[in-house]
């Protein structure tokens, strides 16, 4: 399949205005979103995944602000878009599925509300009752009656509302998802119906999703590509057979390694040294580098430039730079 | 399944003893400790929301309740409530159509009527000098009837009452706590009207009468009409200015909300009632400015919670998802913000209309409030305040009054958001 890209981020930059100094929460961040994947966002709490996804629809307050590059959504610039063209993307082209579905919709309104006022909020013409058709065979085709259309949200389990936002980004058919851990808080048997029906409506819809997790697991069984990231930067990107089966970059590999399996037997489960940095003062050069096994002494001076490893897969690391001799 | 039954029967008889405890106390005591148990308050609201229904359906139809107007002179000053005037009444056979002096007049050729009188009661003299008034009242009027009874004179009521008994003479004249005295003894005879004026004999007032000869009662009752108004209006005037501005403040923030807060917060630190009485002094009395004084009052109330609340709601998930589904900001304000905030509102609206009438009557008490022609509750206890000793009754009933409406809002207020805020209560 021929990769053509339906989001192009270069060199994002968020950064959040604190007390204590300026934090880079997403930091200089290049990757390309293409259409028609599902792209999976792996890194530990705290590293700028949820972040660098509400930055890719410039759904920032105060005090987070984006201080640098540039946003190529289908070849145009978000980032010259006035706050109401850009209301217009949100909803309309890309749309956002969040964590926790017990509290992402509002409980004193109706879900046919929910879906009538997305429908409503981009296109003013439509009336109601056909706004209210179109939310019906949506919802259906999501497996949820269009009975419970007239329910609130709390009368419907986590799963169904889960359903629900992602309905909530189809009504206009947005060409891009974002979901940020849809699956955190449901259990192991909705998550795989979750996912199941993710790669479905990618199938049906053609939609590009852009899947923000912690899990490893979830990320090999849906995802197309990975990227990882690590302290507010993205360290390896590529193929998910090909990262799984040969990560590059040491901060991958240890991540990968520390994922129980049940062929793990009587080894224990590897632990990676150290913790990750305060993003107040994160460590100069690769950020990584305190914790790196195979540091070099480049590591602590200069940040790697994310690199070709091999066939769709980048890595941001000294070891495979052509720059630095290896020994 | 034999590990679930056992669990059953040792949960059973926990829920019975909270049950048996719940209906062995009676229903006075069951009013006050159903605070105690969890749920119970409804009692509170229940029981307040009728009374201020009740008070509510007073206010609306105050014509349908009063006896009277609130600005009649019905009596007689400062008359207990129950007590009648001690005043020269006519005193007639029950069967006779005589109901006051005036009755008596005939045509000038026929009989003149007679009238028994008590020797040297003032009664006698009375009944002499209106005769002469209304008589003179007639010719004027040239209907050819004239009023000139003739005085029969008897030594003791007794006399007096055998012979209007017995008809030797039309009528008599006596004064009404003699005839009361001797009334049982004469069970044909009832009193007429007062041989002065027509509202000097009545008597018999609920509440009594104020030191203008009003009726207490319905003086009070007209006077829920005031304090209602007075306490819904400015309650709603600073609901309408007060949430919106908090609504706003709170979404957008910055600047705006800053000196916003600041204007509100000095306003909240000023101590209430003085700054009632400064703006109604600049204003003037009447009812409009009282109603602008208090509503400036409790502006910052609203604003504060319902700030306070947006700041919490805003930064709730379902905000940022309908962002993410590129609602407007006034959408998100109005539909998604808002309807979450509001149910606090209710519960602040009902104290805050007990607060306003307090601040109302408070107004009126200290003669800042309404002008004097109106009935209204706060003007009616400053002028009972001087007669304290001599009438308990004209400051008794309008602070019954005040204190029952100001209780049932409260009282509904405070139910509804122990029932709607469980984490307020065991506070």
């Amino acid at each position: 399949m021929p990769a053509e890209s339906l989001f192009s981020i270069r060199n994002l930059t968020v950064e959040y205005h604190t007390r204590a100094g300026d934090v880079k929460a997403v930091d200089d961040v290049s990757f390309d979103i293409r259409r028609g994947e599902i792209l999976g966002l792996v890194g530990e709490s705290a590293c700028g995944k949820s972040t660098l996804g509400k930055g890719l629809m410039r759904l920032h307050r105060v005090p987070a602000r984006i201080t640098g590059g540039e946003l190529l959504f289908d070849g145009r610039d978000l980032m010259s878009l006035d706050e109401d063209e850009m209301r217009m993307v949100r909803g309309g082209e890309i749309g956002m599925v969040f964590q926790d579905p017990m509290t992402s919709l509002n409980p004193v309104q109706r879900i046919f509300d929910h879906l009538t006022e997305t429908i409503q909020a981009h296109e003013p013409e439509t009336s109601i009752a056909a706004a209210r058709l179109r939310a019906e065979e949506l919802v259906e085709r999501l497996g949820i009656r269009r009975e419970r259309l007239n329910e609130y949200p709390h009368q419907m389990s986590g799963g169904m509302r889960q359903r629900v936002m992602i309905s909530l980004a189809l009504t206009l058919r947005a060409k891009l998802v974002i979901a940020d851990e849809p699956t955190t808080s449901l259990d192991v048997i909705v998550e795989a119906k979750f996912l199941d029906l993710l790669r479905e409506l990618r199938q049906e819809f053609g939609l590009t999703i852009l899947l923000i997790t912690h899990n490893i697991g979830v990320v090999a069984e849906v995802a197309d590509r990975v990227a990882v990231m690590y302290a507010a930067r993205l360290v390896e990107i590529g193929d998910v057979r090909q990262i799984f089966a040969n990560p590059q970059h040491p901060y991958t590999r240890g991540l990968l390694r520390s994922v129980p399996n049940i062929t793990l037997d009587d080894a224990e489960l590897y632990k990676m040294e150290g913790a990750p940095p305060s993003l107040l003062h994160p460590p100069t050069g690769c950020r990584f580098h305190p914790r790196c096994p195979s540091v070099m002494p480049i590591c602590s001076q200069k940040h790697p430039p994310l690199e070709s490893v091999g066939e769709d897969q980048q890595a941001a690391c000294w070891l495979y730079s052509k720059e630095v001799k290896h020994d | 399944m034999p590990p679930t039954e056992e669990k059953n029967t040792l949960v059973k008889p926990e829920t019975e003893t909270w049950k048996s405890d719940m209906e062995r106390v009676g229903f006075v005591r069951r009013l006050f400790m159903a605070r105690n148990w969890y749920g119970a308050d409804w009692w509170f609201v229940a029981i307040s929301t009728v009374m201020v229904f009740a008070f509510i359906f007073v206010a609306l139809f105050p014509g349908l309740l009063a006896p009277f107007k609130f600005d009649q002179v019905v009596g007689t000053s400062f008359l207990a409530p129950g007590e009648y005037p001690d005043v020269p009444v006519l005193i007639v056979r029950s069967e006779s159509p005589v109901e006051k002096l005036l009755d008596l007049a005939v045509p000038a050729e026929a009989i003149r009527p007679t009238v028994g009188v008590i020797q040297g009661a003032p009664a006698a003299t009375a009944v002499n000098e209106q005769s002469k008034t209304l008589d003179a009242q007639l010719i004027s009027e040239n209907k050819g009837l004239r009023l000139r009874p003739r005085i029969e004179r008897y030594v003791t009521v007794e006399e007096l009452m055998v012979a209007i008994d017995t008809g030797l003479v039309q009528a008599g004249v006596a004064n009404l706590k003699e005839f009361d005295a001797v009334a049982s003894s004469y069970p044909s005879l009832h009193s007429g009207a007062s041989i002065t004026s027509e509202t000097a004999s009545a008597g018999g007032f609920r509440m009594g009468t104020n030191d203008i000869g009003q009726d207490v009662l319905s003086r009070l009752i007209w006077g829920t009409r005031v304090a209602l108004i007075v306490g819904f209006s400015s309650s709603s005037i600073s609901l309408l200015l007060g949430v919106p501005l908090g609504l706003m403040a709170g979404y957008f923030g910055g600047s705006f909300d800053r000196l916003l807060s600041l204007l509100m917060d000095s306003l909240y630190a000023f101590p209430g009632l003085i700054l009632a009485i400064a703006i109604t002094a600049v204003l003037g009395p009447s009812i409009y400015n009282v109603i602008v004084a208090i509503a400036v009052l409790y502006i910052p109330t609203y604003y504060r919670i319902v700030r306070g609340q947006t700041l919490a709601v805003k930064e709730e998930v379902y905000i940022e998802a309908a962002q993410s589904i590129g609602a407007r900001r006034g959408e998100i304000l109005w539909k998604y913000i808002y309807p979450n905030v509001i149910p606090s509102i209710a519960i602040v609206f009902s104290v805050n209309v007990a607060d306003a009438i307090l601040t109302g009557a408070g107004l009126s008490f200290l003669g800042l409030g309404m002008p004097p022609t109106i009935a209204d509750w706060g003007i009616d206890l400053a002028r009972g305040q001087r007669y304290i000793q001599t009438a308990w009754w004209l400051i008794t009933f309008p602070g019954i009054a005040i204190m029952l409406v100001v209780l049932a809002f409260t009282m509904m207020g405070e139910g509804l958001m122990e029932i709607y805020n469980p984490k307020l209560r065991e506070r």
